[in-house]
């Protein structure tokens, strides 16, 4: 299952990312066109100690957010594994219960109308979703899950015997 | 291996599906005393409001209970439990064996000892009949009296004064939301209600409900008084009673379960009998925060309780993880605010962390028990309430963060490894 890794040391604060993503959910789609529209980006990238750190949803195994959400509408995909409020059967209705279980904050209030809950969607109708496109820094990657692991592995085991 | 589930709403659909995930070959029988397909009663207020119609307060699709391959014996009460045998007795008179039984019946409005609440324009609202019984009446009613400003009567409140009513909410409390919120974030949404046209009587309980006078009737009139404490009468046509609910344990009588407030549970969902189990409303657990046992009666928790329930009754075993029974969000006129755990601490111990800007109503109450977070309150910017209600539940030391706990670029960013 491929997910969005995120390699923080490698991430400068661009935003790039924030921008690919509010461009890929717009109805222009374009970056000028999102920030025209108002659209709001679903990645966030945070400062810590004068240092940016992207945050995004992980589409967790056992989402909080899914077993908050009292309407139906937040759901995992069975098959791709994405945890989503859009495009099921039943409507999100804003109730915030899900911002209030999801342990990573990653998800907002939309501003406006209508009033749902907004969060990483795991661009499922792109190949590669919109914030690692749009990463200059290699920081996001799309990758197998097991294979970011074996990395770090490799990586560690390097680091222990040289 | 048959599974009797009693109740499908939140938990006893959780557990079903979970059952049926792990065991796919077990048989699955859901009862519920309410025909019809699965609904999420926390959307009641929508319908009330016409925000949402009845097909809009479905939470699982109309074949859910085929396409999980559940027998569903709908629109009939569960009666009894024989343990020994191991049957439950239906309203109808019918029998169901069942090898794991998982009561899950949820609670019903509790009406306080008041004469006159059995009368035609008085109700509850906890299914889809009260509201539809209230909407049938809203025709005829121009003033209607909520007693209890809880989380479901301003919901209530809300969604009456949207169809068009004149709404008054008795509250025998001084604050609205009195077990959920401090009284700054409660006078915060009290004046956003009021500014909205909703009146609010606080710190007077009711009486009594009288029905119309002699001479009232003789005009043709039909409605009603809600007498006060102090005897101040107001008039109304319609009156929803939101002051609490009692969990529905009556068919655990003379069963041998050990019954509380609620059906006792330990930390794998089981009762005090085996191959029974408890989830949700009517479930009393041990509450993280406050360490003691009661109920926890919020859709997230009746949810993970069905699910871990659901594990057990597979035969996995697996024990709940920590819960918290105060974790409440509402949103009133574009106004939102999240409480959760200990928001209006009594002791010295307790550390209070604040962070108040009234010209933008924006308020941030966080309460500590020396390194650990027990409380919060946010109001006007809950983007981050996952993550301080995270850290209640985990129980985390956050003496490493207290310095920028409270402020607004606070995040999970902080507590990632390279970020020491």
């Amino acid at each position: 299952m491929k997910r969005i890794t995120v390699a923080a040391e490698k991430c400068n604060g661009c935003l790039s990312c924030t921008h690919a993503c509010m461009a890929a959910h717009s109805a222009s789609g374009t970056i000028m066109g999102a920030l025209a529209e108002g659209v709001q980006a679903r990645i966030h990238v945070e400062a810590v100690n004068g240092r940016p750190v992207p945050l995004l949803c992980c589409h967790c195994e056992e989402p909080a957010c899914v077993d908050a959400c009292m309407t139906g509408a937040m759901q995992k995909d069975p098959v791709s594994g994405i945890v989503a409020n859009e495009g099921n059967e039943q409507a999100c209705v804003g109730c915030w219960m899900c911002i209030m279980a999801c342990p990573y904050g990653v998800i907002v209030p939309k501003a406006g109308e209508p009033r749902i809950a907004l969060k990483c969607d795991g661009c499922k109708d792109r190949p590669v979703p919109a914030c690692v496109e749009g990463c200059p820094n290699f920081a996001l990657v799309w990758e197998e899950v097991d294979a970011c692991a074996a990395g770090k592995r490799q990586s560690a085991a390097k680091e222990l015997v040289a | 291996m048959e599974h009797v589930i009693i109740g499908s709403s939140a938990a006893g659909v959780a557990a079903a599906e979970t059952i049926r995930r792990l065991a796919p070959a077990d048989n699955i029988t859901m009862i519920s005393a309410e025909a019809g397909p699965v609904y999420s009663r926390c959307l009641l207020p929508n319908l009330l409001a016409g925000s949402r119609s009845v097909d809009g307060l479905l939470f699982r699709s109309k074949d859910f209970y085929r396409k999980n391959r559940i027998t569903p014996i709908l629109g009939v009460r569960a009666d009894g439990v024989d343990s020994g045998a191991k049957n439950i007795f239906l309203q109808d008179g019918r029998k169901i064996p069942y090898d794991k039984l998982l009561i899950a019946t949820g609670a019903s409005t509790a009406m306080p000892p008041v004469p006159g609440l059995d009368g035609p324009g008085v109700f509850g609202l906890r299914s889809l009949a009260d509201a539809q019984g209230i909407l049938a009446r809203i025709p005829a009613v121009r003033r209607a009296v909520v007693v209890g400003a809880g989380l479901v009567g301003l919901e209530t409140a809300y969604a009456l004064y949207r169809r068009g009513l004149e709404v008054t909410v008795v509250e025998k409390m001084s604050q609205v939301l009195p077990n959920q919120f401090d009284p700054v974030a409660a006078f915060i949404i009290l004046r956003e209600m009021q500014a909205e046209g909703i009146r609010f009587v606080l710190g007077r309980g009711i009486k009594e409900i009288a029905g119309p006078t002699m001479w009232q009737r003789l005009f043709g009139k039909s409605g009603m008084g809600v007498v006060l404490e102090d005897g101040e009468r107001l008039k109304a046509e319609l009156v929803v009673v939101a002051t609490g609910t009692r969990c529905n344990v009556d068919l655990a009588q003379g069963s041998g379960i050990q019954v509380n407030r609620g059906i006792k549970v330990n930390a794998y969902m089981a009762t005090s009998i085996a191959d029974i189990f408890a989830a949700g409303d009517v479930a009393e657990t041990v509450d993280l925060v406050t360490g003691q046992e009661g109920l926890s009666p919020i859709w997230p928790n009746a949810i993970n309780q069905g699910k871990i329930a659901g594990f057990n009754m597979a035969g996995v075993m697996r024990k709940y993880s920590p819960l918290i029974g105060q974790q409440n969000a509402v949103e009133f006129r574009a106004l939102p605010a999240i409480a959760v755990g200990l928001t209006n601490p009594k002791g010295e111990q307790y550390e209070v962390l604040i962070n108040h800007c009234p010209v933008r109503n924006h308020y941030k109450k966080l309460v500590l028990d020396k390194d650990k977070l027990v409380g919060m309150v946010l109001v006007g910017d809950i983007s981050k309430a996952g993550l301080y209600a995270g850290l209640i539940k985990k129980r985390a030391n956050v003496q490493p963060v207290k310095d920028c706990l409270l402020d607004q670029g606070f995040s999970y960013a902080h507590f990632l490894r390279h970020s020491a």
